[in-house]
């Protein structure tokens, strides 16, 4: 029954699943507003070794009307029953070139690098001389059920990855939110699976024959399948009305295709955030 | 480079300072809205039911007598006596939603969270027909459906009245159409299931068939709490 429980932000996520802030009724006119900066750190690129650490801006924003923007998505609640929510969802998949991912909720190709890393340049980088993947911006929708007030099942669609924009993938998950742990203290866990099509896994997993020219890997045509499985943990620490501290802690396991993938140098990756935002 | 740890390093230091400044227990009022704005968009029917925001503390055994809950906004504040139960009427603002107020109580009771409770509204003459509590019971049922999957296979098993402390006999009683009354015994209990007081004075009323009765209370409850089963 206590529904704000289910105050999740679903930020800093360029490499984590496509996730959508539960709905939040307001007075019509209204907006809850979440804006602050953050510190990530988390592999170069999906089964990178080595990580990169940078700053990152912080935001979300639900308006009365539903729609939201999320850190890298956006999309729109159309469900008026509180144990369903659905709608459009879009998220912007930042470009993917020798240095690895680029990252910035406003930004396409800034990085905010406070921290040098060198291993994007070294030779060991698996993906010198592949292809960059273009940004590009995903659209399709989300389906999210509650089992219970503070137990979320989840589901969404995004389809135009990849450089032919054909690429899709479909992220499932359950999710605790919400567990109130102390005063102002709340933590949500969650799991899930992403899936992707050939397409998907060939643009981010794939080796062409032009690719394997430059780069002197094997050529590598991935099918479809499972992705990977990942887990999650976030914890909100509410400091006052205003200002919040929001750590969160994804590791993500690749499998099927996509981990037999000669660029991928780690199947598994952690990524650690934390940014203090505050609620405007 | 160094602007962005500057730029960190006093934004931890503030909201440090920040911190210690509400040292006072708060909640969001956008937070509180949230909870209890879904009953008022309930549209299902909902005329035997009434709605408050309750507070409960994290701390088991704290007193809620004479609390007050104050809504402080930057222009304006709002004062919200608690009952007993530490509950209280919730005003849906729009102002105080859009500039982030928040609720505090008068004394320091530790840390609290808040929460909605509903209930049967109270009848100003004391007397309510079992059946008008079993359609109150169904409407608080069809309620709790909406906002919560997990008790769509539950049932209407009955009412507890709920009394205060100070009452020391309910004073209520079971007249039955065919005549006859019994006087109904209150046991110390909870108001509300899982709440660690249990000193208040309840009475459980369990539908029973097609019963037709009334249920006569010479004392206002401060609860009619419906039994999910």
């Amino acid at each position: 029954m206590n529904k704000f429980s289910a105050l999740v932000l679903a930020v800093l996520s360029g490499s984590a699943a496509a996730q959508t802030p539960a709905t939040n009724p307001m007075p019509d006119g209204s907006r809850d507003m979440y804006a602050g900066l953050g510190l990530v750190s988390a592999a170069r690129y999906e089964g990178a070794e080595h990580s990169r650490r940078r700053a990152l801006p912080l935001l979300q924003v639900q308006w009365s009307n539903g729609v939201f923007v999320s850190g890298m998505n956006a999309g729109m609640h159309l469900s008026q029953d509180p144990t369903l929510e659905y709608g459009p969802l879009a998220e912007l998949q930042p470009r993917r070139d020798e240095s690895g991912d680029s990252g910035g909720v406003d930004g396409l190709t800034a990085r905010y690098s406070i921290v040098a890393m060198p291993m994007a340049a070294s030779s060991s980088n698996r993906l010198l001389g592949v292809s960059p993947v273009s940004t590009r911006l995903l659209g399709g929708g989300f389906l999210n059920y509650y089992l219970a007030p503070e137990w979320r099942l989840t589901s969404s669609l995004l389809y135009g990855a990849g450089n032919n924009r054909h690429g899709a993938r479909v992220d499932l998950g359950l999710q605790r939110l919400a567990l109130q742990v102390g005063a102002h203290h709340r933590v949500s866990v969650s799991a899930g699976l992403s899936f992707a099509n050939a397409d998907y896994n060939a643009a981010f997993f794939g080796v062409d024959e032009f690719d394997s020219l430059r780069s002197g890997k094997p050529v590598y045509r991935p099918g479809s399948g499972l992705k990977d499985g990942h887990l999650g943990l976030r914890w909100n620490w509410d400091l006052t009305p205003s200002w919040m501290l929001t750590t969160n802690l994804q590791v993500k396991r690749l499998a099927g295709d996509a981990r037999r993938s000669p660029l991928v140098e780690r199947p598994t990756n952690t990524a650690v955030s934390a940014a203090f935002a505050y609620r405007f | 480079m160094n602007t962005a740890r500057h730029l960190i390093v006093s934004c931890i230091l503030s909201l440090g300072a920040c911190a210690q400044a509400h040292a006072a227990d708060w909640v969001g009022y956008r937070d509180a809205y949230r909870a209890m704005v879904v009953f008022e968009k309930y549209g299902g029917p909902k005329n035997y039911l009434q709605n408050h925001l309750q507070v409960v503390p994290l701390e088991k055994g704290v007193a809620l007598d004479g609390l007050q809950l104050t809504l402080a906004g930057k222009a304006n504040q709002v004062n919200l006596g608690l009952d007993p139960l530490g509950r209280t009427a919730f005003p849906l603002l729009k102002a105080a939603y859009d500039e982030n107020a928040a609720l505090y109580l008068d004394r320091k009771i530790g840390a609290f969270s808040v929460r909605p409770r509903v209930t049967l509204a109270p009848q100003a003459d004391g007397v309510y027909d079992t059946a008008q509590l079993r359609a109150g019971c169904e409407q608080a049922l069809g309620f709790a459906r909406y906002a919560d999957a997990s008790l769509r296979a539950r049932q209407c098993g009955g009412v507890r009245f709920v009394f205060a402390r100070r009452a020391g006999e309910s004073g209520l009683r079971l007249h039955r159409a065919e005549g006859g009354d019994q006087a109904l015994a209150p046991v110390h209990g909870a108001a509300f299931e899982g709440e660690p007081d249990a000193g208040f004075p309840t009475v459980v009323y369990r539908f029973a068939g097609a019963e037709r009765a009334q249920l006569i209370s010479a004392n206002p409850p401060l609860a009619i709490v419906p039994l999910f089963e």
